[in-house]
This record gives C-alpha cells, sequence and structure tokens, in this order.
C-alpha cells in the first residue's frame, strides 16, 4: 500500500534520538580504536570463546525459559477464569524489581544447600541440589527476566480480537489447542520483542550470573577492569555486536506482523478452565513460591536475624535513618524516567509502523541493542561523553542527566513494545478518520492512544520497575548523597548488613508493586 | 466493520485522556522538579573550604569519621559513595576535569590503579612516616588508613581446627581438594596474588594457583558469598579477607564458622589495606591533605576501625582485641610499582593457572 514519505520533522528527531542512543555503543568503539586491542589473539584464544560460548546458552536458555513462562502468566492472567486473577495480575511483573544480586542472593539464602529450605525439610532427610551452574543461573535469570515477556503479552492480549479464539473454541478445540494454534501466532512478535530483551539482560548480567557461580563473558569483562582495558572494550564491543544482530534479525518480525484488529471495545469472554482450574491454580501457587514467596521469606528472615540480633546486643542493625527520603528519591525517578522513555521511543514507533524498511529497522536496533551493554561499561560511557562535552558537564551529577541516562538505557525495554503497539493499529481506521476530517492531533487522541495505550503502559511499567532497581549508571551519576532505595540495599549488601538490605528490599517491593498498580494497572483494567 | 467500531468506540475516549492527563501531569512536575535540582546544583559550588571525596568505604563506616573532621575544621565534605574499583574507573574517566579531591578505596588494587595511570599527587613525607611503609605506595601516592587481614574461614561443624595449616601454601596438598573456596576474579584475591609475588615470586605464586587449581578449589564471586557458603555448609572453608565473618556473626552469633589466622610472617595472613590518596586534579590539596592528617590521627583510626573489626594503622592505636597482632602478619606491600606488570600480570597468573572453572 502505498505511503507518503517519512515528514522531515520525523526523521531528524529519529536520527537525533538514535544517535544519542548510540551513545555507550560509540564510546566502545572509540575506545576500541584508541586502545588498539589485539582482536586476533583475543578472538583465537579459549579464555574468551568458553566465556562467551556460556554467555550466549545462558542468554538463549532464559530467553526460551522467559517466553514460556511469561506468555502462560499473560494468557491465563488476562484470557481465563482461573481464581484470584486479579492479584496474579499484580504479582506477575514484580519480581523483576529485585536487583539481581539481592533476588540471587535471596534465593540463595532460601534454596541452597544449608539454607532456609533446607533446615525446614532437615527432618525428612532430603537434600537439595546444589544451586550452582548452568541450570541455576537460567532458573534464577528466568525468575526474574519473564517480566519482559509478560507485560507486554498481556498487553497485547487485552488488545487482540477475541473473535477468532471464540470461533475455534466453539469448533471444539481445547483451550490448550486455541492456545498453541491461534493465540500464540498472533502474540509472536510482542514474544519475541520481550524474549529478545530478556537474551540481551542475561548476557549483560554480571550480578546474579557470578552469584551463581557461572563463568561468562561479564566476569572477563569485569575482572580486567583495571588489568586490561583493551580487552575489556574488544570484549564489549562483541557483545554489542551479537545484540545488534540479535535484535536486526528480531525486527524482521514486526514487519511479518499478524493484525487482526477488531477495535470493538468489546470484553473477551474468559475462558472457562473447569476441572484445570485446579492445576492451574496449583501452578500458579507453585510459581509465585518460587518467584516471589521465597525471595519474600529470605529476605523477612534476614531481617528477623537482625531484630533477634539487637534484642541480645542493644545495637540496632536496622537504620531506617533517611530511607524516607531513599524512597521518595526512588519514586521520584522511577516514575519519571518511565514517563519520558515512553515519549521519546514513540518517534521510533510510528517511524518503524508508518515507514517499515531498513533505516527505521536499523534505528530501532541502535536502540535495543544498546540493552545488552554491561553496567560498568555502560556507566563509564555516559561518564565519557559527559566530561569530554562543556555543555553537559555543567550538568554532571545532577538529576537531569542522570534521567537521560535511563532514558538512554531502558529506551530498549520500550522501544519495541511501543513499535508492537503501533504497528498493531488497524490501518483502516487512520484513514477513514482522515476522510471523515478529523485532524493529526484529533485522530491521535481519539484513535490511535486508546488502542495503544495498553502497549504503552507495559512498556512504562517495564522501565518503571528497571529504573527502580538500576544500579550502575545511579551510582556513577547520581548527585552527591543522592540515595535510592536501590543505591541503600547495594550499601548495606556491600557491608554485610543483610538485616537491613532485607528491610530495604522489601519496603522496594512494596513501593513497586503499589507504583505498579496505580501507574499501570489500574489503567490498563480500566483501558482493556 | 472495523472502521465503524472503532469511531463508535466512544467508551475508550474519557479513559484515556484521564490517563493522558495525568500523565501529562507527572510530566510538567518532573520537568519543574528538574529545573529546581540544576538551579540548586548550580548555587552550590560558591562556598570555599570544601572537599569531594569519592568513598569506596561504605558510609556507616567512613561517615563518622568524616563528619567529625567538618566538625573540627569547618571545612565541608561533599562525599560520593560507591564502589572502590568502579570509582577508581570513575576518576580515571574524568580525567582533568574530576570533580574528586579524595579518593578512599577498600583496596590497594585500586588505588594502585590509579597511582599506575598518573592520577594521584604526592602527600607529604611526615604523613606517610605515620605509617609502616609496607602499607603505603612507595611512590609516596597514597597511604594505608586501615587493614583487614587474609584469613581461612572455615565450618566449625566440618573442620577440626587441629587440621588447620599454618601456611597458606599447605592448602594444594590433597587434604584440602575441593574445600577451600576462593574468589579468584575478586579484587582482594588479586591483592593477595599480587602480595604474593612480591614475597615469593612469580614461580612460587604460579605453583600455589596451579595447585589450587588442581585441587578444584570452588569458585565464588567474593567474599562475602564465601563466607555465606561457609556458614550453610555449602563449602568447608574459603580464603577471604577476616572482617566479613565478624559481619555474619554480628547478626546471628550462632553461625557455625571461625576464622582461622595463619602462622606469623606467612603470605596468608598478609594485611589488605583500605587507602586514601589525593586526586592530582584536585585544586584544594590543602584541605586534602588536612583530611588525610586527620585520617591518621588517634581519634579517627580508632573510629574507622569499624567497631574493632578492622585494624588501625598507626602505632598510637593497637590491634582491635581478638585479632593477632599486626607484627605478627606478614609485611607485604601490595605495591602495584614494585612489579613491572602490575596488575595486568597478576591477571594473567591467576587466568594462566586455570584456577579460574
Amino acid at each position: 500500500m502505498g505511503r507518503a514519505a517519512p515528514s522531515k520533522i520525523l526523521l531528524v528527531v529519529v536520527a537525533v534520538l538514535t544517535i544519542c542512543f548510540a551513545g555507550p555503543l560509540l564510546f566502545v568503539l572509540y575506545r576500541n580504536v584508541r586502545l588498539g586491542a589485539d582482536f586476533g589473539e583475543i578472538f583465537s584464544s579459549s579464555r574468551t570463546w568458553g566465556p562467551f560460548g556460556r554467555s550466549l546458552l545462558l542468554g538463549t536458555s532464559v530467553a526460551l525459559l522467559s517466553s514460556i513462562v511469561g506468555t502462560s502468566l499473560a494468557w491465563v492472567t488476562i484470557r481465563t477464569d482461573v481464581p484470584g486473577v486479579r492479584l496474579w495480575r499484580l504479582l506477575a511483573p514484580l519480581p523483576l524489581v529485585f536487583p539481581s544480586f539481592v533476588g540471587a542472593t535471596a534465593l540463595i539464602s532460601g534454596f541452597a544447600n544449608g539454607g532456609v529450605l533446607e533446615q525446614l525439610i532437615d527432618p525428612l532427610g532430603i537434600d537439595l541440589p546444589e544451586l550452582a551452574g548452568f541450570w541455576a543461573a537460567a532458573m534464577v535469570l528466568t525468575l526474574f527476566t519473564y517480566p519482559y515477556v509478560f507485560l507486554p503479552v498481556a498487553a497485547r492480549l487485552r488488545r487482540m480480537p477475541a473473535s477468532l479464539e471464540e470461533s475455534a473454541r466453539l469448533l471444539g478445540r481445547s483451550p490448550m489447542s486455541v492456545f498453541l494454534s491461534v493465540v500464540v501466532p498472533q502474540l509472536r512478535t510482542s514474544i519475541t520483542a520481550g524474549a529478545s530483551l530478556v537474551f540481551l539482560y542475561a548476557i549483560s548480567d554480571f550480578g546474579a550470573v557470578q552469584l551463581l557461580r557461572y563463568d561468562t563473558l561479564t566476569r572477563v569483562i569485569y575482572s580486567n577492569a583495571f588489568a586490561d582495558q583493551a580487552l575489556v572494550m574488544a570484549l564489549s564491543l562483541l557483545l554489542a555486536v551479537v545484540a545488534l544482530v540479535v535484535v536486526w534479525f528480531e525486527g524482521r518480525q514486526l514487519s511479518q506482523q499478524l493484525v487482526f484488529a477488531d477495535s470493538a471495545q468489546r470484553v473477551a469472554l474468559p475462558v472457562r478452565l473447569r476441572l484445570s482450574r485446579i492445576p492451574v491454580l496449583a501452578g500458579l501457587v507453585a510459581f509465585f513460591s518460587f518467584a516471589l514467596v521465597g525471595p519474600v521469606v529470605s529476605l523477612a528472615y534476614w531481617v528477623l536475624r537482625g531484630v533477634r540480633a539487637d534484642r541480645t546486643s542493644g545495637s540496632l542493625v536496622i537504620s531506617t535513618d533517611g530511607l524516607a527520603n531513599a524512597i521518595g528519591n526512588t519514586v521520584f525517578v522511577s516514575v519519571v524516567a518511565a514517563v519520558l522513555t515512553v515519549l521519546v521511543v514513540l518517534p521510533f514507533a510510528y517511524f518503524s509502523a508508518r515507514h517499515p524498511g531498513r533505516p527505521s529497522r536499523l534505528a530501532s536496533s541502535v536502540v535495543i541493542s544498546g540493552f545488552a551493554m554491561p553496567g560498568l561499561v555502560l556507566a563509564i560511557s555516559f561518564v565519557f561523553w559527559i566530561v569530554n562535552s562543556d555543555a553537559l558537564f555543567r550538568f554532571y551529577q545532577t538529576l537531569p542527566l542522570l534521567i537521560v541516562a535511563y532514558i538512554l538505557h531502558f529506551g530498549a525495554q520500550a522501544a519495541r513494545t511501543s513499535e508492537v503497539a503501533v504497528g498493531a493499529l488497524p490501518k483502516g481506521v487512520e484513514d477513514a478518520a482522515r476522510v471523515l476530517g478529523a485532524g493529526r492531533t484529533r485522530r491521535f487522541f481519539t484513535i490511535e492512544l486508546p488502542i495503544i495505550m495498553p502497549g504503552l503502559l507495559a512498556a512504562m511499567g517495564l522501565v518503571l520497575l528497571s529504573t527502580m532497581k538500576e544500579l550502575p549508571a545511579t551510582l556513577f551519576l547520581r548527585p552527591n548523597g543522592f540515595d535510592t532505595l536501590a543505591t541503600r540495599i547495594w550499601a548495606s549488601m556491600d557491608n554485610i548488613s543483610l538485616a537491613k538490605a532485607g528491610f530495604e528490599s522489601l519496603i522496594l517491593l512494596v513501593v513497586s508493586a503499589i507504583l505498579t498498580w496505580v501507574l499501570v494497572l489500574r489503567h490498563s483494567e480500566a483501558a482493556g | 466493520m472495523r472502521v465503524r467500531h472503532a469511531l463508535q468506540s466512544t467508551n475508550m475516549k474519557p479513559i484515556s485522556r484521564t490517563v493522558l492527563v495525568g500523565l501529562g501531569r507527572v510530566g510538567l512536575v518532573a520537568v519543574a522538579l528538574l529545573v529546581a535540582a540544576c538551579g540548586s546544583s548550580a548555587s552550590d559550588e560558591a562556598s570555599g573550604g570544601s572537599l569531594t571525596v569519592y568513598s569506596g568505604r561504605g558510609e556507616d563506616l567512613i561517615g563518622p569519621v568524616l563528619d567529625l573532621f567538618e566538625d573540627q575544621t569547618g571545612i565541608t565534605i561533599d562525599v560520593r559513595y560507591g564502589n572502590s574499583a568502579d570509582m577508581a574507573l570513575q576518576i580515571d574517566t574524568e580525567g582533568e576535569r574530576s570533580p574528586a579531591d579524595i579518593y578512599i578505596g577498600q583496596s590497594p588494587g585500586a588505588v594502585g590503579f590509579l597511582d599506575q595511570q598518573g592520577l594521584l599527587t604526592e602527600l607529604p613525607a611526615d604523613l606517610l612516616s605515620r605509617v609502616d611503609a609496607a602499607y603505603q605506595a612507595t611512590s609516596g601516592n597514597w597511604v594505608g588508613i586501615t587493614g583487614r587481614v587474609r584469613v581461612l574461614v572455615y565450618n566449625t561443624d566440618l573442620v577440626d581446627p587441629a587440621d588447620l595449616p599454618a601456611s597458606v601454601l599447605e592448602l594444594t596438598n590433597p587434604e584440602f581438594a575441593g574445600r577451600v573456596a576462593v574468589a579468584p576474579s575478586n579484587g582482594s584475591f588479586q591483592d593477595f596474588v599480587t602480595g604474593m609475588r612480591g614475597m615469593l615470586g612469580d614461580d612460587a605464586t604460579a605453583d600455589w594457583l596451579a595447585g589450587m587449581a588442581a585441587n578444584g578449589a570452588p569458585n565464588y564471586p567474593k567474599n562475602g558469598p564465601i563466607v555465606d557458603a561457609v556458614t550453610r555448609g555449602e563449602v568447608d572453608m574459603g580464603l577471604v579477607n577476616h572482617y566479613y565473618l565478624l559481619e555474619f556473626l554480628e547478626e546471628d552469633p550462632s553461625l557455625p564458622a571461625a576464622n582461622h589466622v595463619f602462622g606469623a610472617g606467612d603470605i596468608g595472613s598478609m594485611l589488605i589495606t583500605s587507602a586514601a590518596a589525593i586526586v592530582g586534579s584536585s585544586d584544594n590539596v590543602d584541605e586534602a591533605q588536612q583530611l588525610i592528617e586527620f585520617l591518621l590521627s588517634a581519634e579517627a583510626q580508632t573510629l574507622s576501625a569499624n567497631g574493632e573489626k578492622e585494624y588501625p594503622l598507626i602505632a598510637e592505636v593497637g590491634a582491635p582485641a581478638g585479632l593477632a597482632p599486626l607484627a605478627d602478619l606478614a609485611s607485604v606491600t601490595v605495591d602495584l610499582n614494585e612489579l613491572a606488570d602490575g596488575l595486568t600480570g597478576t591477571q594473567q597468573l591467576i587466568e594462566n593457572s586455570g584456577i579460574i572453572e
């Protein structure tokens, strides 16, 4: 179908933003040129390929597992009549808020050898398997990253016409068969978008993977930070290239997106689970026992231990000085970053949806692939660009640039979800509205926004939860003395004040639940 | 059909409008606050007699000392807390424009990196003379503040103290196979290996690392997780800094673990110092020297020793109760300048040994 060329304004905006988003990548390129690493030696060494292979294996596995978990959860919580459906919808995105080092430590404390669970079942004489290595890392990362799939998929499901599913059901297909043959194909773009974020997260994570003792490329990067910066930059470039390739091919899905959008705001009839209600409910309970209850029990256990020690020694282990301030700061930066990030990626979404092709695919690939940059390299790249620019240096270590860093880092999370949402706009609607004389602004507010809103809210939810736990950029760019819950938790863990870390992590969980409800879910429920 | 449905879906408008108005309000408030934040940060700079400290030592440990300094001198201190290694890299990236006057780090490796990059200013001799030559840079560019001793933490239910060796070098023996956790990627292990290179030479160090690798020493990311694993009984023993177990015991005195200090003078019980240095780009060298002088005063040393958990480094303040006297510890400088290839060499020795799983 013939489409007008993109407007000049849109092109300029997208081009400028793309360059900003490419900042960390350009920094890594520049440093590679300056430091002149011996690529031949680095890439012929088993010390590169071993950890690199493990990074890829971990990333792929976690992406696959998260797709299964996230999609199933989304379908069960949006489309079925499982008991307590609103509770599950609220709980499902929350594991994303645990900083991975806290989440992993809590799970280790709960489920590893000699941990809380093993002590509880000690009388039964059962020993748990060792919580270390590939499977442990894959499992734990899945538990903390599946929301990258869950949120966009749930948003798509809210907007997907139920008519196809209902027809299939009327024709006698079982719920499982309907799910696999009718629902999943329509969700494909959302699932792969989420899965690629999970992949990028997994190959760049350092904290959780290290704690679970699986040796990946990020370990090589972090342990050589002083010893061999050329190696660090070469390996960061390798990760960036992998990320670009993965996202580029994932982006191809978008142009093949299946759009059966009937925009009628008709609530889909929930799938009656009947007898499968019990197993589905049991599955949900079991899953959340691992993903949420497990970590929460461990955190609470740390707190109780500290309180008990307080009573005996009379000293105060859990200090709450400045906690209210940190909560306020956390809420402020995460809400601002979430709203602004979604606004910033909207031009990309419109550009790809309205003008699909290599330029738009390249632009969004740059935005998204930056997510694979290891936290330390990312933070240093921001510092580098800021101190080398007179204009930016005036704002070094102030809130505005911290927020900009969040937007540039988390734009990746909002980009694809927004693209999928805009791409799902039924093409005829806009033309019809135009024919009927509706102006651009009016069309956006009355027609497009209601349809893309669930997608934008999902994108906001992802950025919100991620900003709340963000650490490397926060530590490098925050104003002196500006604490967030995440920086406090980090400091407590660093100082082996587990009771304090546990308490602060529980607060983070509660705050994130409230914010997710108030800002994201409440509106999604209303809109869908 | 679709078109008609869409245009008729009037029930959607109010909802999305409310959402949008809500978001708009949030955006406006955000912009207002950001502008306010910019304004306030710009006006901070005028006041004189101030220092910016980048501290890899946590607020709980060093905050009270810095407060005391402010009270006594009237010099205001702006502290930035973070990870020691990260902050050294941050100062390196900031270069001439670094806002930092003083860097305080937990490890000689991180401050040594700054020294090697030529980013530090030499300290006056009278400050350096307060601390044993082993615990400062030969360049005179950094000085130790407090110390943590390397130990073997062990699970008291699983290990008989009588079986523990007098030297860390014995841990390569078969009876310790698979039982001693290490953190080969962590800064304090790297510092320990650098110290071993200085004391025993590269060949002996490579042999020991290879022996540990052959013994299948389980890898952990850092000190805390090793101590945690030992208290849970996941692994019998681990090479760590002494202070972590003390912190764990403070929260749960019933944990079945203890620290084993190796024999007097053994490299296994070397001291890892936290260190302070003046950043080369600082315009406040006088005030910065005053702060370092204060950090080395008896009053501050007692405070900095973290409630008797760490070693003060000046002669006037003795070792904390329950810890081996400073004189018994291996007197080793972790001074990267002493070794031609510094940290790079240490890292290569570690990686070549195969100790990383």
